[in-house]
């Protein structure tokens, strides 16, 4: 059965609220409070703030990780955490520890078959996958052997494998340097360009106003600034990410040593 | 979009053997499996070093007894620790984020790891039998070889009880926070199982007749018998072991569901 997109935004969040339980009192925290968001599909939204202020909260409860103890987190319509949701999302965590003993073609056929894709089926698209990340010499390596960044492209595969319609990215660019970070950014506009829309949280200033259609800053569990780059700053976004000037001499050295 | 969402039986088995076949290769790759199982072998071969402390038991008998014995008190560390580190390995290195935000059920992954598990103790339960099945067989020529049957199903009776303890470690995994206080969880709960005949007299232990016998799994009533139990007993065995294993396992699924990440 196909799960169907009846309705119009990518990612709804009315009054989404989240609160724990802590410590032996009870107490709660509250992570996130009244946060309402709208995506639409093909957008790409940057979640910024500093650490605890709920941005990996939001991405786990469209996730279906985590229930909301407030307000509505809907996919596409849908209850973010049902099956039909899920099947709508593709979710790359913040630093994921994959099986080492596996080689990447390996990993990305298991999420094909955790994903229901047909044998055939799984084959042509991890192929395809490999050589949209990247990673298409690296495939038949074990995962122990891949870089940081290959790493976290690899994650980036197995969250767009199974062609999602919305894409879920924990802090895609943490730990990687200048060069894995230019083609993540290429990687992730690249699905907006096809149509594709992408919630991702981070602590990049630069990459995510490059980046993003519409950005949210949140502090202490709540939206403090939200809106197209435009709209927050006055500026209009390049049309493809660009390396800076540093960027590009660090680069062009690299180059030079190889 | 997601062209094949297959939600049937037929889709949620493939999910759940997909799930067993990578537990498994992960268990496999374990330190701790290599260790115990090096242990083990070891035990089992230095019986022919410690046949002078047979107590009067017969030759075969003795090493049967203690292989068994090695193999079940080695198989359910394994079980517990194994299950536990497993399961966490993945949840914290959030690897299994990536299983749980696709289109597979909670109770597909634990049902998934419960089998990957399973697998993985018969491997151990079936290396370790075919070594005591060697040294019997050399030590007795024809009366070793006449024990294989009673061996085989003794094994068996090992294994059942092996997969027990690594549900109820399971479900203890399902809403612990660290895989140290499941496996410590799991252990206890599997010898307060083992020894559950001697406290469940009456009095204030009488709620531990809900929990599973484990000393009915005693492998060396089997061997004692010297022949295989009858049909009806080991049909009840296994439904006996069954009835547990589904209560563990749904209850682990339930508790899994409602666990958030």
């Amino acid at each position: 059965m196909t799960p169907v997109m009846d309705a119009s935004w990518a990612v709804e969040l009315i009054d989404f609220g989240k609160s724990y339980r802590t410590g032996w009192t009870g107490a709660r925290f509250r992570a996130v409070d009244s946060l309402n968001l709208r995506l639409a599909p093909g957008e790409v939204l940057g979640l910024l703030g500093p650490n605890g202020s709920g941005k990996s909260t939001t991405l786990k409860a469209l996730g279906g990780l985590l229930a909301p103890t407030r307000g509505q987190c809907l996919v596409f319509g849908h209850a973010a955490g049902s099956d039909a949701a899920r099947a709508l999302i593709g979710y790359l965590p913040e630093l994921p520890q994959f099986p080492l003993h596996l080689t990447g073609r390996e990993f990305l056929h298991y999420c094909a078959g955790l994903s229901s894709l047909a044998a055939e089926a799984a084959t042509e698209r991890v192929s395809e996958i490999l050589h949209w990340s990247g990673l298409t010499a690296a495939s038949d390596q074990r995962l122990g052997t891949y870089s940081k960044g290959m790493l976290q492209r690899l994650g980036l595969a197995q969250a767009i494998l199974h062609d999602p319609p919305l894409v879920l990215l924990d802090e895609p660019a943490s730990g990687l340097d200048p060069a894995g970070r230019l083609a993540l950014n290429r990687l992730i506009r690249d699905l907006a360009t096809r149509g594709k829309a992408v919630v991702f949280s981070s602590h990049l200033l630069a990459q995510t106003e490059q980046l993003c259609d519409r950005i949210a800053i949140l502090g202490g569990g709540r939206v403090l600034a939200e809106g197209t780059p435009t709209e927050l700053l006055g500026t209009v976004q390049a049309a493809a990410p660009q390396p800076s000037r540093l960027e590009k001499l660090y680069l062009d050295k690299l180059g030079e040593h190889a | 979009m997601p062209d094949a969402v297959h939600r049937g039986a037929t889709a949620s088995l493939r999910r759940i053997r997909l799930i067993a076949r990578h537990t498994l290769g992960e268990a496999l790759r374990l330190r701790l499996t290599s260790l115990l199982v090096v242990v083990g072998a070891g035990l089992v071969l230095g019986v022919l070093e410690l046949r002078e402390f047979n107590f009067g038991s017969a030759e075969l008998k003795f090493i049967a007894d203690f292989g068994l014995g090695a193999l079940g008190g080695l198989g359910m560390l394994l079980a517990a620790l194994a299950t536990a580190q497993l399961f966490f390995n993945e949840i914290q290195g959030r690897a299994a984020y990536c299983v749980l935000t696709r289109p597979v059920r909670r109770r597909e992954y634990i049902w998934g790891k419960l089998a990957g598990i399973g697998a993985l103790l018969a491997l151990f339960t079936a290396a370790l039998g075919a070594l005591i099945a060697v040294l019997l067989f050399w030590r007795g020529g024809n009366a070793g070889a006449a024990m294989l049957p009673v061996l085989s199903c003794a094994c068996a009776v090992q294994w059942f009880k092996l997969t027990l303890v690594a549900a109820m470690t399971l479900l203890v995994c399902s809403y612990s926070g660290s895989a140290l206080f499941a496996s410590c969880a799991g252990l206890i709960l599997a010898l307060t199982a083992q020894v559950r005949p001697f406290v469940s007299g009456g009095g204030h232990l009488t709620w531990l007749r809900l929990w599973p016998n484990l000393a009915l799994f005693d492998a060396g009533a089997v061997l004692s018998a010297a022949q295989p139990p009858a049909a009806l007993v080991l049909l009840g065995l296994i439904v006996y072991w069954a009835a547990y294993m589904t209560v563990f396992g749904v209850l682990a699924s339930y508790v899994f569901k409602l666990r958030e990440f």
